[in-house]
């Protein structure tokens, strides 16, 4: 840097030349890497705890790296075995298959309609799903519990499942992105014979499919963290979901260790792990068009 | 133009999944709830009509007046804090080019991947008095340890910690998103004109990604004004005792389900629903009013 402003003549082409980095770039490295061991090492820390000798002290081994994969798997094992967390992690599956697929057909089919059709009375339903976008989460939880209650679906699949369906944003993605489809393309569907739903499922749908598999993602994140509506609404053994268990371990007459509670959550942290290496571009592709919205 | 019915049908039979589940557990549970807010309601019992009497029950009692200071005093940390963390991040990242900018940001991104309660629970084990990680960091340099979460002093900026553990990568990468579409002459153009690397920033980014940050921050403050799975889990809450020590990390979210499931006053957690929507909205109303202004 220095050099440059020496040489003002030197200029870009110069500075090329140049091995030593500048002040700058120095300190932006030691930026970037200390903000990245900050984003990682609290999971390096979990999976450390879990793959560490059981019953070494703290104080002995501070479980910075792993140290034991055997000692590790048993305690997977153990929490498999003895705290329902298997079954646990069933729901958890099921409740987030249920959703994505529901939430998938249900927001794309009516997005077709409102994206590539005309019906009498289009922009009012549109404005009322959009309007509904704005009305925050704390309104409808009490009362979605007691209508739940009410249909006797409290502690059961359903009763975790149905409730989350029509995703407003779902539907807003959907139609944003069908709006892209051209007219001519389902035209041409209709004059091969098509109806008005083979259009829908042989043409829109699999032309959108990079929208679905956003909208899939986005779902699958919010489904699998859920805490609050399993909390209220899934209260026994046989329904408890991941997040539940964790509430359980984490509660203060449990007595449960460091040991079972991140194995705990190091297990419910592979799905979005796995999703996060297989689907990167997608998710922050996602996240990026949720934002351009605003 | 007439169209008859035949025509017509297939349309709406698309809209019936939706729409079926959006009026029976969207708009019914609103309604419901505003019914409900006027009475008294165990769920089990008959309800007793009590005309607005929930409602200020809710704003005279205690929780409710420790609730919103707690909101107030968190929100206005976090937000900017989260959304600076975030801005900076993204400039940094953006400074990288190609491979190490795509590493960085994915090394950001992932404790957004991480669901709320994990972040929680694992940051409660990491805060954990004595042998909890940073405790034992602290001890390497001769700290005594303190128990983060239930020191007073403490608690809450604990709490923001995590959340902007969290959030950063989600906000970085929207802001990403819009760094990316400033056309590259306006610095050239502020360069020329004698611009710092500061002025820039001040000059070029902040005003042409305006839309972006705007989205961030409200988006930010609607979510964070009905936070709860943190808290309740740092603190270790049930529906009877909930916000930790000195209820220092009491917020609505948590009171009103504590009303509900804890001392089953159905119609007074309903109501207070409604209030925290009455707030909501006009903090979200005062932010475009903002930057209709700023236009």
């Amino acid at each position: 840097m220095t050099d440059a402003i020496a040489s003002p003549s030197a200029l870009a082409s110069n500075r090329r030349k140049i091995k030593v980095p500048s002040l700058w770039t120095v300190l932006k490295w030691i930026a970037a890497i200390s903000v990245a061991v900050v984003a990682l090492f609290p999971l390096w820390w979990m999976f450390s705890v879990v793959f560490a000798e059981a019953g070494v002290p703290v104080a002995v081994n501070p479980r910075l790296y792993p140290t034991s994969f055997t000692d590790g798997f048993a305690k997977i094992w153990e929490v498999f075995e003895e705290t329902g967390y298997l079954r646990a992690y069933y729901v958890s599956i099921m409740y987030t298959i249920l959703t994505i697929a529901g939430v998938l057909l249900i927001s794309s089919m009516a997005a077709f309609e409102f994206a590539l059709f005309d019906f009498p009375g289009k922009n009012a339903l549109f404005a009322v799903v959009m309007l509904s976008l704005m009305v925050p989460l704390a309104v409808t939880l009490i009362p979605t519990y007691l209508l739940v209650a009410q249909l006797g679906w409290v502690n059961t699949m359903q009763g975790l499942v149905v409730p989350g369906l029509a995703s407003a944003f779902g539907l807003f993605m959907m139609t944003q992105f069908m709006q892209s489809i051209p007219k001519e393309t389902l035209e041409a569907g209709r004059l091969e014979g098509a109806n008005h739903f083979q259009l829908y499922w042989y043409i829109a749908l699999p032309l959108s499919k990079n929208a679905l598999i956003t909208l899939a993602i986005l779902t699958f994140m919010k489904t699998w963290g859920n805490f609050i509506w399993p909390l209220v609404v899934s209260n026994t053994r046989e329904v408890y979901t991941v997040s539940q268990v964790i509430n359980q371990f984490n509660s203060p007459f449990s007595h449960t260790t460091v040991d079972v509670v991140m194995t705990a959550n190091f297990l419910a942290a592979i799905p979005p792990i796995l999703f996060f290496v297989f689907f990167q571009r997608w998710i922050i592709e996602g996240v990026q068009m949720s934002g351009s919205k605003g | 133009m007439t169209r008859s019915l035949r025509t017509l049908a297939p349309h709406y039979v698309m809209l019936l999944p939706f729409f079926a589940l959006f009026v029976v557990f969207f708009l019914y549970p609103i309604g419901s709830g505003f019914y409900y807010s006027f009475f008294q309601w165990d769920a089990i019992n008959e309800p007793t009509y009590v005309g607005v009497e929930n409602y200020s029950d809710i704003m005279g009692s205690r929780k409710f007046e420790k609730g919103i200071t707690n909101i107030l005093t968190y929100v206005a940390i976090t937000v900017p804090l989260g959304i600076t963390v975030a801005f900076l991040l993204a400039v940094l990242v953006d400074s990288f080019n190609g491979f190490w900018s795509k590493v960085f940001r994915s090394a950001y991104f992932v404790p957004v991947m991480m669901p709320l309660f994990l972040a929680a629970t694992l940051w409660r084990w990491i805060y954990a008095p004595n042998f909890g990680i940073l405790n034992t960091f602290l001890g390497w340099f001769g700290i005594d340890s303190i128990n983060f979460l239930n020191n007073t002093d403490t608690m809450l900026l604990a709490m923001i910690a995590v959340d902007v553990w969290v959030s950063a990568g989600f906000n970085m990468v929207i802001i990403l998103a819009g760094l990316k579409n400033v056309p590259q002459h306006l610095y050239e153009a502020a360069r020329l004109d004698g611009a710092n690397k500061l002025q820039e920033i001040r000059y070029v980014t902040i005003p042409m990604i305006a839309p972006v940050l705007f989205f961030v921050v409200t988006y930010g403050f609607i979510s964070a004004l009905q936070v709860f799975d943190v808290p309740w889990l740092l603190t270790t809450s049930e529906f009877t005792s909930y916000g930790g020590r000195r209820q220092t990390l009491l917020f609505p979210v948590m009171d009103m389900i504590g009303r509900g499931f804890g001392a089953l006053k159905f119609g007074e957690a309903a109501a207070y629903g409604f209030i925290l929507t009455v707030i909501i909205m006009t903090v979200t109303a005062t932010l475009f009013l903002i930057r209709r202004r700023i236009k």
